[in-house]
């Protein structure tokens, strides 16, 4: 019985009907995500529609439930194998065998990139050394022990463990977070008279007040992420302080001879390497204002590989370091600023893959396909003769 | 000779297992990444440069290659509600004693930073605020806060205070040592100028070094003199 209806839920999987109603749902997904890259900006439109298997309370759908590319994608890449599967595995088949599995394997890659792949970037001055990457949204709060004259102890709290609340043990020092509020987008204004208190009671954010406000995902907006933290250590309070990333200052604290420093900030990764920036060259054609050239000259320094060279990042022509690629992706501070875009994709290499297996399967398609018309009429001639 | 493939029998063993598969991998790799990005993650790092442009400030999205969205430059925003370091003109000077060094800087809303000619965690900083800069009392219980100490009343602050005299006016010092196995001690001295700023000379560190410079510190506050 269940057997039976395996095999007819097979059947339906990998039919030629569901492959339409797949594909055709793709095309929606794609004119929705686009429209809604207006309001949500990139990231946050790919994440909840192309990225999500199930696309939940967006305006642009009636707030009505619909299958997320990553759901459609899982189905298709189901239903191609199903009919990669179909195949006769003879000499014959080989170009569609080939066919198949590079499309298999095109859709596998965008798994990999949807799943494992991280988005970030680097901005550096010119002259300036820079040995971390950061993110476009995450934010972390960073409790950094800055006692050493020569290294700074970086303990990274990342943003989804501050939105759960309460106490946070930060392993390797003596010190516990107590998260009192968390904020992912707030308005930080000063306390005006007769307003109630505020929640903390050390630091800066003392004579501060918070708003919250709604969380923003465009690509030109950040969200001031905001969070009332109780700081504890050796079983002493050392009060309720105010950390935000509108706070710019760092705000400090001493306890058994070290001294710590609180920060909210977006979330960064550091690296094993170093760049720093040389020149960047924003080239203009003669007469105009009109790009012609964009790129940084930096050099890469990575005492593990005993490494010091310098490369040039320009468009289209990324650096691939270490598992990152570096693309040249924006500029600024009358042009001593370039911001680098820093893409960690494992999956990297599938697409190419793909391409390579797909051409390769039609050119053997296309030859075996040719030698049996020229084979026909090879006979046919012979059969007039 | 090839056996012909069996269509019928072949992929009868598939519908079990092929997206079964697939589900428990594409879960169990989501579930790593989401545990990956909620563990607390420990970095050790060498100091940053003082100007570092992006240092606490966080550097906004970057705009598309070449289109000017209007947006902030990525590093480049100043802090709101934070003012900004004092102009050097009209600024107080001071005289450092036999082995003692400055460097102008030395970090965020610093105007300068003291090397001392002796062993231990010891850091002597300056730093400048426009106007009252929250008043003393708000500064002086920000200050006890840094060493868990409990915030005083205006009473507690006179108590609390000793001054020391120099050409830019008096000085109101204050001396704080921590509770705990190793004691931290924090001097300050709060100075306000006629152009309205404030001033804030710290000495902090470990409290057997902050002793040790005690006596030169009280005598870079005598110094203290308007540029």
């Amino acid at each position: 019985m269940i057997k039976t209806y395996a095999s007819q839920l097979w059947t339906f999987m990998k039919s030629l009907k569901l492959t339409i109603v797949l594909l055709s749902l793709l095309m929606i997904l794609v004119v929705l995500c686009t429209l809604a890259q207006v309001e949500m900006g990139t990231v946050g439109a790919v994440n909840a529609y192309m990225r999500s298997f199930i696309v939940w309370n967006q305006p642009l759908l009636l707030r009505i439930p619909f299958p997320g590319a990553a759901l459609v994608g899982l189905l298709l890449t189901i239903n191609l194998a199903g009919r990669t599967l179909e195949l006769k595995r003879t000499w014959a088949k080989a170009g569609m065998w080939l066919v198949h599995t590079g499309l298999v394997v095109l859709f596998a890659g965008e798994f990999v990139a949807g799943m494992m792949q991280v988005d970030t970037n680097m901005s550096i001055e010119v002259g300036q050394t820079v040995n971390y990457v950061q993110s476009y949204k995450n934010m972390e709060l960073a409790v950094i022990d800055v006692t050493d004259p020569n290294w700074d102890e970086v303990y990274s709290v990342p943003d989804t463990l501050l939105a759960r609340g309460g106490a946070i043990t930060i392993p390797g020092t003596p010190i516990t977070l107590n998260v009192k509020r968390y904020f992912p987008n707030a308005e930080l204004s000063n306390l005006a008279p007769g307003a109630p208190p505020s929640l903390a009671t050390a630091g800066v954010g003392t004579g501060a007040s918070v708003i919250e406000r709604p969380v923003v995902s465009a690509d030109n907006e950040m969200n001031q992420t905001s969070a009332f933290v109780e700081v504890a250590a050796g079983g002493r309070s050392y009060g309720t302080w105010l950390t935000s990333v509108a706070i710019g200052a760092p705000q400090s604290f001493m306890h058994e001879g070290h001294t710590y420093v609180l920060t909210m900030r977006l979330r960064r990764q550091y690296l094993p390497y170093a760049f720093t920036l040389k020149q960047f060259r924003h080239d203009v054609y003669p007469g105009t204002d009109i790009p012609k050239n964009f790129s940084s000259l930096v050099q890469v320094v990575n005492p593990s590989q005993k490494e010091s060279r310098e490369v040039l990042i320009y468009m289209n022509q990324p650096l691939r370091y270490e598992g990152k690629t570096f693309y040249q992706a924006s500029f600024g501070k009358n042009d001593t600023l370039s911001v680098l875009s820093v893409v960690e994709n494992p999956g990297w290499l599938l697409p190419y893959v793909s391409c390579v297996l797909v051409a390769l399967g039609l050119l053997v398609h296309f030859a075996i396909v040719l030698r049996r018309s020229l084979k026909r009429r090879q006979d046919k001639q012979g059969e007039l003769t | 000779m090839l056996n012909p493939p069996n269509p019928l029998h072949r992929p009868s063993l598939w519908p079990f297992w092929a997206p079964v598969i697939v589900m428990i991998g594409a879960g169990l790799l989501g579930s790593t990444l989401g545990c990956n990005s909620e563990q607390i993650a420990h970095y050790r790092v060498p100091k940053e440069a003082p100007a570092a442009p992006s240092g606490p400030r966080p550097a906004m999205p970057p705009m598309p290659m070449g289109e000017n969205t209007g947006a902030p430059d990525p590093s480049g925003a100043q802090t709101p509600n934070m003012p900004a370091p004092a102009a050097a003109q009209g600024a107080l000077k001071w005289s450092l004693p036999k082995g003692w060094s400055e460097a102008p800087g030395g970090g965020a809303m610093r105007f300068a930073t003291f090397k001392a000619p002796f062993a231990g965690k010891l850091e002597a900083t300056v730093v400048v605020l426009p106007g009252p800069a929250g008043g003393e009392l708000a500064n002086v219980n920000r200050w006890r806060g840094q060493i868990a100490l409990p915030p005083l009343d205006e009473a507690g602050l006179a108590k609390s205070r000793t001054t020391q005299k120099s050409k830019a006016g008096t000085v109101n010092v204050y001396d704080f040592t921590s509770d705990g196995q190793v004691k931290s001690r924090m001097i300050a001295g709060y100075i306000a100028t006629p152009d309205g700023n404030t001033w804030f000379l710290k000495l902090t560190g470990d409290a057997d070094p902050v002793a040790k410079a005690k006596p030169d510190f009280m005598t870079i506050l005598g110094s203290l003199h308007l540029d």
